[in-house]
């Protein structure tokens, strides 16, 4: 067997400098996948990391166990959100939460890092003065979902009126004092969401990259199955043949494998500071996992390998089965029918399918359309062919024909593109729901028995702090609101407010924030917000779906190119010898140009337009609402850039093309 | 005085401190079968590649019909190889995914000629050259012989004026290779095209009217008028045989044809 991989690898390293050159075109693609794909595993665990840190927030009822009481809300400062936890124990001696040293007495408090920093930053009267509380430290990385979250923690006394504090209306808003039994807690449904949305992005992306593993494993084999051929004819058993071709794929693979991590590491600073969720990563969030990694790792030239053996077959099955070549048998319409079933299964699926669920059958449409590419391209090919006048479309149409997969490898990336765009288009809520809400206005529900009280008491506090605005009551019976208008004269007969100020629209975000901090405790446990504070997590997710599908399109748009430009090359180089003979026997450049340009836009054209209906499909059930702007932007971005970049990758490589053929002797090597 | 469609003088060619070619001349006489002999390394090779406008030569000259071949650049070069000259490799030149009939009608496709009328007349060669029925099959399903044939069908197919074969049996068996020669030299000649061989098979060169012998980049003198028995001057059948005349094709100032062993001769090197 050592015999046998030394061969390999001689064979691997005496391949000249084109055979050299076709096993870096496969490290390199192989690396680029492996990069991506640790990537896409990665945000995984990131994401769950983050689910994990928040999880001690969301306290979970304990009954007579308890040995603290807990209770959350948001708060919010400029357009950023303060989670404040209030913490009453109960039994000395509880471990303490985590991020903190040890349990906080009453009248201290913790700030995370960023909030630390902006309390210092802006006067007190806007941040600091919110948490009069001795500040007896820093919060730890490990109970912060970003580096730049704003967390505050603070002991309070069981008795004291914010532990007794009634419910809030949206559990989205925190939690009213919990007792807990511990600091555990439980993920909370937004992570879950944003979890569940990572997985399918997953999907999305790992699907595209192992299609385009397996066809770099497929370009190291075509160029070689001529020479394996001959092996195959020496004497060489099907055993030995296979294992030589798959020793030479795996020597490329863990090469392409172990670069693409290293080019992943370089990456993570990058990475890390993509703003989801509110804000970046920590590094440590993206370092790759050991174990997923060495997965990875294991798994990609496992792939490759099988990925050879499958492309091999033929040289095994037959020694003259590559020497002679044939038109090929047709493929079946069985293909298209597997679409078709994975299509039906879609109608079934809606908003409350499980996130496993839908992965599932996204994974499937995704290697459907892989399985019907070939097919399409064989017939637009035929068609082409047919219908051609000049010899460059002639040229590209038999091309198709003879190799429907090779050219489907070509495309099949911006295909898969077109799909992840089509979907994500079509799901994209519409921008233009939210983001005017009013956010000038703070308002807090009072008891009704205290709401004259309270009204007063808001009115001197303001006054106190500078702020002109005005304070009324609003709602009816058991709901009623204090409504401070910040900005507005306290009363329309007096004229001790700022004139300048007068005007209603413009409330400046200092002297909102100032509102802020002068109502801070006025009702127990209740945060002042105004409109545009309650749209604010609808406003982010919007953000983050944004910055989500970029990602993926990105990740998308690097493979397909990436795989594009390989595939490209690695035609080139598998007909130099025809290639070169016919520019030997005059054939202009721009023709063969002209050709190779052609097989690859036709079957893009078509499967890039299918694939992205096919993508608005899936995405039916799921959309919120008809087809949006911003949805149709996106698309009309990624036809775009998908031709753009597909043109541009075959361009590339026609100084390679020059190259080849200007040998005025070639020979098979 | 013969119809000299193509000469090469004093043709110099290095490749690094090689010397490929040091001072060859040859002319090529109209309808004239011409061998190039010699071993590997010898520069047979490379005298070809200058002939035919593949490679530019580092000194000497090149004419066609008296145009300075040498002298054009790529692009003319190009096109004069993709309209007056014809070629015949060892193997690999057919498109693997075209049918017969498509690879034989593309270089008439690459001047413009519509598809229905290149496939047309890229028909007409199949009978004659013993193909009939292949035309629907892709190279792959033909045999080497079969193979060699389409690609003189396609070489010819244009009307060059002369035809350049490199090895154009090395991948044949004997009999076979036999029969190749004999379809290109009388399918040249039905044409009224040159034919410029390059071979180390012996057997192959005494198809030709004359055979010259290379040596480290050198014709041997004396070596020049060893035609072979010449078996077939019947050339009736081809589909260029009794078309039209080819514009360009007849040698200006050069009306006479003398016959096909007598047109041509070996002119020494400057140095040699």
């Amino acid at each position: 067997m050592s015999g046998l991989l030394g061969l390999s690898w001689r064979l691997l390293r005496g391949g000249g400098r084109r055979g050299l050159l076709g096993a870096g075109l496969t490290a390199v693609a192989v690396a680029v996948s492996t990069a991506l794909l640790i990537f896409s595993v990665s945000a995984n665990v990131a994401f769950q990391g983050r689910a994990e840190r928040e999880a001690w927030r969301n306290p979970v009822a304990a009954g007579t166990a308890a040995v603290a009481v807990q209770a959350v809300r948001k708060d919010y400062v400029r357009d950023r959100t303060v989670t404040v936890v209030d913490l009453a124990v109960l039994k000395p001696g509880t471990a303490p939460p985590p991020g903190l040293d040890r349990l906080p007495a009453p009248g201290e408090v913790w700030f995370s890092p960023a909030l630390a920093e902006l309390a210092r930053e802006l006067p007190a009267g806007e941040l600091a003065g919110r948490f009069p509380e001795k500040v007896a430290g820093t919060i730890g990385d490990e109970a912060l979902v970003h580096p730049g979250e704003l967390v505050a923690v603070r002991g309070q006394a069981p008795d004291s009126p914010i532990m007794r504090a009634a419910a809030t209306g949206d559990p989205r808003d925190g939690f009213p004092p919990t007792r807990v039994a511990d600091f555990t807690g439980t993920p909370s449904p937004d992570a879950q969401a944003y979890q569940a949305l990572a997985l399918i992005a997953t999907v999305l992306m790992a699907v595209p990259l192992l299609v385009f593993g397996g066809a770099a494993a497929r370009l190291t084999v075509a160029r070689r199955d001529q020479r394996l051929a001959a092996l195959r004819l020496v004497g060489a058993t099907p055993g030995q043949v296979v294992t030589m071709t798959v020793a030479e794929a795996v020597i490329t693979a863990v090469a392409g494998a172990v670069a693409g991590t290293v080019l992943y590491g370089l990456l993570t600073p990058l990475l890390a500071g993509i703003e989801i969720g509110g804000g970046s990563w920590f590094a440590a969030d993206l370092w790759p996992d050991v174990p997923y990694t060495l997965a990875v790792l294991g798994a990609v030239p496992l792939l490759v390998g099988l990925s050879a053996v499958v492309g091999l077959r033929r040289v095994v099955v037959s020694p003259l089965g590559v020497a002679r070549r044939e038109t090929p048998p047709a493929m079946r319409v069985v293909r298209v029918v597997a679409l078709l079933a994975v299509l039906a299964v879609v109608p079934t699926l809606g908003a409350g399918s499980a996130a496993g669920v839908v992965a599932v059958v996204l994974g499937l449409a995704f290697l459907a359309i892989n399985l019907t590419g070939p097919w399409v391209v064989g017939v637009i090919g035929g068609i082409t062919a047919r219908t051609a006048r000049g010899p460059a479309r002639l040229l590209a149409g038999r091309r198709l024909v003879d190799d429907p997969r090779a050219a489907w490898r070509t495309v099949s990336g911006v295909a898969m593109t077109g799909f992840v765009a089509g979907f994500i288009g079509f799901l994209s809520p519409s921008s233009g729901l939210l983001g005017d809400a009013d956010a000038a206005t703070l308002r807090v529900t009072v008891p009704t028995a205290q709401a004259s009280q309270l009204t007063a008491e808001a009115r001197e506090r303001l006054s106190e702090a500078g702020v002109p605005a005005r304070v009324a009551v609003t709602g009816t019976g058991e709901s009623r609101f204090l409504a401070v208008t910040v900005g507005k004269p306290a009363r329309a007969d007096e004229t001790a407010a700022d004139e300048t100020a007068a005007d209603e629209t413009a409330a400046d975000e200092a002297a909102v924030d100032r509102a802020r901090t002068a109502l801070g405790g006025l009702v127990p446990g209740r945060t002042a917000t105004s409109a545009a504070d309650e749209e604010r997590f609808g406003v982010l997710l919007l953000k983050d779906v944004g910055t989500g599908t970029v990602v993926v399109l990105t990740v998308s748009f690097l493979v397909a190119v990436v795989s594009a430009g390989i595939t490209a090359a690695s035609s080139i180089l598998d007909r130099r010898q025809t290639y070169a003979l016919l520019r030997l026997a005059g054939t202009p450049l721009e023709v063969l140009n002209r050709a190779r340009r052609a097989e690859t836009l036709v079957p893009l054209a078509v499967m890039g337009g299918g694939s992205i209906l096919v993508g608005m499909f899936c995405a039916v059930p799921f959309s919120f609402s008809s087809v949006n702007i911003g949805g149709m932007t996106i698309l009309l971005v990624c036809v775009t850039l998908g031709f753009a970049g597909v043109i541009g990758a075959g361009a590339a490589s026609a100084p390679l093309l020059r190259s080849v053929t200007a040998d005025p002797a070639p020979r098979p090597d | 005085m013969t119809a000299v469609v193509l000469e090469g003088f004093d043709l110099v060619k290095r490749f690094g401190s090689t010397v490929a070619l040091d001072g060859v001349g040859l002319a090529v006489g109209r309808g004239e079968a011409v061998a190039i002999m010699g071993p590997s390394g010898s520069g047979k090779s490379t005298l070809l590649h200058c002939l035919a406008g593949i490679t530019r030569p580092d000194a000497g000259e090149v004419h066609l019909l008296g145009q300075r071949v040498d002298a054009m650049g790529e692009r003319q070069r190009s096109a004069l190889r993709r309209t007056r000259f014809g070629f015949v490799f060892q193997f690999g030149q057919l498109l693997p995914e075209l049918p017969a009939e498509e690879n034989v009608a593309l270089p008439l496709m690459l001047g413009g000629t519509s598809r229905a009328e290149a496939v047309r007349r890229a028909r007409e060669w199949f009978g004659p050259l013993g193909l009939g029925g292949m035309e629907g099959r892709r190279p792959g399903e033909l045999s080497g012989g079969q193979a060699q044939r389409v690609a003189i069908a396609r070489a010819l197919i244009t009307r060059p004026a002369v035809v350049f074969a490199d090895e154009p049996t090395g991948a044949l068996d004997q009999a076979t290779g036999h029969d190749t020669m004999r379809l290109l030299v009388e399918a040249t000649r039905g044409n009224d095209a040159s034919l410029v061989v390059v071979t180390h098979d012996p057997q192959v060169a005494r198809w030709c009217d004359r055979t010259v012998e290379v040596r480290d980049g050198r014709i041997l003198t004396g070596a020049g008028t060893a035609a072979g028995p010449y078996p077939g001057h019947d050339a009736r059948g081809y589909p260029g045989h009794d078309a039209q005349a080819h514009p360009g094709h007849d040698v200006r100032g050069h009306p006479g044809n003398d016959g096909p062993g007598s047109l041509t001769r070996i002119l020494p090197g400057r140095n040699g």
